[in-house]
């Protein structure tokens, strides 16, 4: 038997198991085998160390799956809480946009005020400042907040553990 | 959610063999999963965890080396679908994207330390060694089953990671080439490739002859 036949014979074994092969080669293969001792013995080892990779196994850790579960319930909860977030900054940054582009107007406005009421300069001004400074104001009240939950969520956390 | 998802496998297996409804089938399971997964449904995700707890950590244990090691990638793993569970698409196999996911955490980890691929884990270089399930009754076959294994373990480790990795979800997680090819972002001609010259070499090795 030539060695062509038996290179084919050797591609056509391994080719099988990866992609499979067309009928008339399956038949070819299985003459060739039952003439072939060689052939037959590495037909029989390929489908060996596949029969072994299949029969390997691993013992899973104690309660892997519930760990895991508790700790993707608890990243959810933080995923819920991020797209709150995302909508304060978009609030704070819109209406720091406003208040740049009403700035003239409101200081006109408040200056008008002023006189008409006839407070004193450094108190609209004031109330300028107060005005412009509201949305800082209200992001650091909320920052303190979330911070506070935080430390609460860690202190409860590492209760568990 | 879960519940319609058992509803759908009865009807399914109602239904006997009729390739195309189970094929629709398994689009509609697929979309079901991918839009339980944009929700970041908890109920979705506890039931895949379940699911493919044992698939995903033995790949992951036999790409690591390290079953420690493959815990920290399995929880970060399913961190990982929860977050990003949008970006599945419902036309793929589950399985092959979250091996995908589970192959870059891998990769990442390992380029951290400042190595290029997977090859460096080749050679494991800590850990515990691997553990086996024991669920033969008989002792003596027990015994037989666990050389035997412990033999298909040592080859597995002198294998280049990249080879040992195709042959385990081409041979253990019976994914398909195109599936594969998915996990690793490579041409199907380099898993082929890949696969071929591993059992080639897996069949070497397991003969006791060097690869």
């Amino acid at each position: 038997m030539s060695q062509e036949l038996h290179a084919r014979a050797e591609q056509l074994i391994t080719q099988e198991r990866i992609e499979g092969i067309s009928t008339a080669d399956q038949l070819w293969l299985q003459q060739h085998l039952a003439e072939c001792e060689s052939c037959s013995a590495r037909a029989g080892a390929t489908a060996q160390a596949i029969r072994s990779l299949r029969g390997l196994s691993v013992v899973l850790p104690t309660a892997l799956s519930s760990r895991t579960q508790f700790r993707v319930r608890l990243r959810a909860q933080q995923l819920r809480g991020e797209p709150r977030w995302r909508l304060v900054w978009a609030a704070c940054g819109m209406s720091w946009a406003f208040g740049a582009a009403t700035a003239p107007y409101v200081w006109r406005g408040l200056e008008w005020a002023g006189h008409r009421t006839g407070v004193p300069n450094f108190i609209w001004e004031l109330g300028f400042g107060l005005w412009w400074a509201l949305p800082a104001a209200v992001v650091a009240v909320i920052l303190l907040m979330q911070n506070a939950g935080r430390s609460s969520e860690t202190d409860w956390k590492r209760q568990e553990n | 959610m879960c519940a319609a998802l058992n509803g759908s496998f009865r009807q399914a297996a109602l239904a006997g063999p009729a390739s195309l409804l189970f094929s629709t089938f398994m689009a509609d399971d697929k979309k079901s999963l991918a839009l339980g997964l944009r929700r970041r449904d908890p109920e979705v995700l506890d039931a895949l965890i379940e699911q493919y707890q044992y698939r995903l950590f033995r790949y992951l244990v036999y790409i690591t080396g390290n079953r420690e090691r493959a815990e920290d990638f399995f929880q970060e793993t399913w961190i990982r679908v929860l977050e990003r569970g949008h970006q599945y698409d419902g036309k793929s196999k589950f399985e092959a994207w979250l091996f995908s996911i589970a192959r870059h955490l891998v990769i990442d980890w390992q380029r951290q330390k400042k190595a290029q691929s997977l090859d460096a884990l080749t050679n494991p270089e800590e850990g515990a060694p691997m553990e086996f399930a024991d669920d033969d009754p008989s002792p003596l076959h027990l015994a037989l089953a666990r050389e035997s294994e412990e033999t298909v373990q040592a080859s597995l480790e002198k294998l280049p990671a990249i080879y040992r990795e195709v042959l385990l979800l081409r041979f253990q997680e019976e994914l398909g080439l195109v599936e594969i090819a998915t996990v690793l972002s490579a041409p199907l001609s380099t898993v082929k490739s890949r696969l071929y010259r591993g059992l080639g070499d897996l069949r070497t090795l397991l003969a006791g002859e060097p690869a």
